[in-house]
């Protein structure tokens, strides 16, 4: 029940619009434009409930009640923000880089949404099912620091600056064991394709054959995103809001919302590659697949809220040196753990 | 063991989680005010005799009262306090030896025009003549006009609130 809503409705319309004499191209281009549609109206409504979840989460963890005025609980709260800053004015600093100043905001969601294409929401649900869809995930997700940059190189403030070089240390430093962290699971499964590994997560999932890559993935993933405890980019105590210092109304609410995009995506990849993804655990398929992976996603996004609001921020020696020191080198050593242990298990003949 | 800490760390958010929130809902409900709370001024016109060590007593010239002789008492026509110079010391409270003025447990004194947040507590011209008895050994007669004269008080200190509550003003 349920579990064919999705593919029922895209099988559905490919009928309709073949009926309709559309040509097979037409027919494939409409319907990759309807997908990505929905992924997008489904990814931004989701970033919207994350902005009111986080602060609904904070609340909880502080003992206080949180937003609950506007709309019922205080879910038109986000929305209410938006249109605020939706109707105030963008400064542009004089000795601004102007063109790339702006451009910054506009282009920081690109990467998050050309990710979510290649990302199974289901059971053949993966609006491209993309071959190298591990490697196309790290190679877009990596472009995020180049736009945090641009952003604060082009606001000709220091705080900007500071908080842009910092930016692209961490994010480039992190990235290393995040990358190396997932080839652990790469190796296991021989492929780059998100729904093979998935499949080949049937009977274990890897977060307890490969506990240690899952938890470094984990720490990078939270200081990918620049959360706390690495947050350190918007350290408000030190730089003001680092890259975003110089930016107002919706250009700032652009890097705001992006934030919580790119949460969601280092928790799909958690689910996809360690928690099975749509695979339903305990047989349990009388929730649909899809429902399975959002449940999943939720939980991933919902530990990263609760490590947020638990942990202060760390120094930015601290920051360096835990990421070249020990996730570096464990990552490396899980990948030599992995590696042996397959010949070993080869040899033995399992 | 490593990490025991941050583990630690988590257990106490995730129980403060499900604790009771402290959040007091303010134009629903109120948190309870301390008895001796320094709200808004309520005074007891009758009590007053006009002696005026109210205004001796504030350090910031916040009280002005205007009075006149009837008969052979001090009798007090007006009562206005510059609220918007008092820092609600108690000065005034605390000199009073008839105990007229006190702190009541009105906290909403904000008022769209400045001028309007000046607070009049007694404003009513002198009588010809006080009225027999009244103050030193009041009988049965003196008993029921003072009870008139405080229920009198009171709707004007009920009116007074309800200026004071309306935001916007006249």
């Amino acid at each position: 029940m349920g579990e064919n809503l999705f593919t029922g409705i895209a099988a559905w319309l490919s009928a309709l619009l073949n009926a309709a004499g559309v040509p097979l191209i037409a027919n494939d281009i409409i319907l990759m434009v309807v997908k990505f549609v929905a992924i997008l109206v489904f990814i931004l409504v989701n970033v919207l409930w994350l902005v009111y979840m986080e602060r609904k989460v904070s609340a909880y963890i502080q003992c206080r009640i949180g937003p609950n005025r506007v709309g019922p609980k205080g879910l038109l709260q986000t929305v209410a923000d938006i249109g605020k800053l939706l109707s105030k004015e963008i400064i542009i600093p004089r000795l601004s880089d102007k063109i790339v100043f702006l451009l910054a905001p506009v282009l920081i969601f690109v990467p998050p949404l050309m990710i979510m294409v290649v990302v199974p929401w289901g059971r053949d649900m993966a609006a491209v099912n993309m071959n190298i869809g591990v490697f196309y995930f790290l190679a877009l997700a990596s472009l995020s620091t180049l736009i945090f940059w641009m952003g604060g190189w082009s606001s000709y403030n220091k705080y900007s600056l500071v908080g842009a070089m910092r930016v692209v240390a961490q994010m480039v430093s992190y990235e290393l064991p995040l990358v190396l962290a997932l080839l652990g699971v790469i190796m296991l499964t021989g492929t780059l394709n998100m729904n093979t590994i998935i499949e080949a997560q049937r009977h274990t999932w890897f977060i307890f054959a490969q506990p240690l890559a899952f938890l470094i993935y984990f720490i990078a993933g939270v200081s990918e995103t620049n959360r706390t405890p690495f947050d350190l980019v918007e350290g408000e105590s030190e730089i003001i809001a680092g890259p975003y210092t110089e930016y107002s109304g919706m250009g700032y609410a652009m890097f705001m919302l992006a934030e919580y995009a790119n949460v969601m995506l280092v928790s799909i990849m958690c689910t996809v590659m360690f928690l099975g993804g749509w695979l339903a655990p305990f047989g349990w398929t009388f929730i649909p697949s899809w429902f399975w992976f959002f449940i999943k996603v939720y939980v991933m996004i919902f530990i990263f809220m609760w490590i947020r609001w638990t942990y202060p921020r760390i120094r930015v020696d601290q920051l360096m040196g835990f990421g070249w020191k020990v996730l570096v080198p464990l990552s490396l050593a899980n990948i030599f753990v992995t590696g042996v242990g397959m010949y070993i298990y080869r040899a033995i003949g399992w | 063991m490593f990490g025991q800490g941050l583990i630690k760390g988590l257990q106490v958010t995730w129980h403060e989680m499900f604790k009771k929130k402290v959040t007091v809902q303010y134009p629903e409900e109120h948190a309870p005010l301390a008895a001796r709370y320094h709200g808004r001024f309520q005074l007891d016109a009758d009590k007053c005799i006009a002696c005026g060590m109210c205004a001796n007593a504030c350090p910031n010239k916040v009280i002005q009262i205007t009075k006149e002789k009837v008969g052979k008492k001090q009798y007090l026509t007006k009562y206005v306090m510059r609220i918007e110079y008092c820092l609600f010391c108690g000065l005034c409270v605390e000199s009073c030896p008839k105990d007229a003025i006190a702190f009541s447990h009105i906290i909403n004194m904000n008022q769209f025009y400045r001028d309007k947040v000046r607070l009049v507590l007694v404003d009513r011209p002198a009588p010809e003549s006080l009225p027999e008895g009244e103050a030193a050994e009041p009988d049965a007669g003196g008993a029921a006009a003072g009870k008139a004269a405080r229920v009198q008080q009171a709707a004007r200190a009920q009116a007074a609130a309800g200026k004071a509550a309306d935001k916007e003003g006249e």
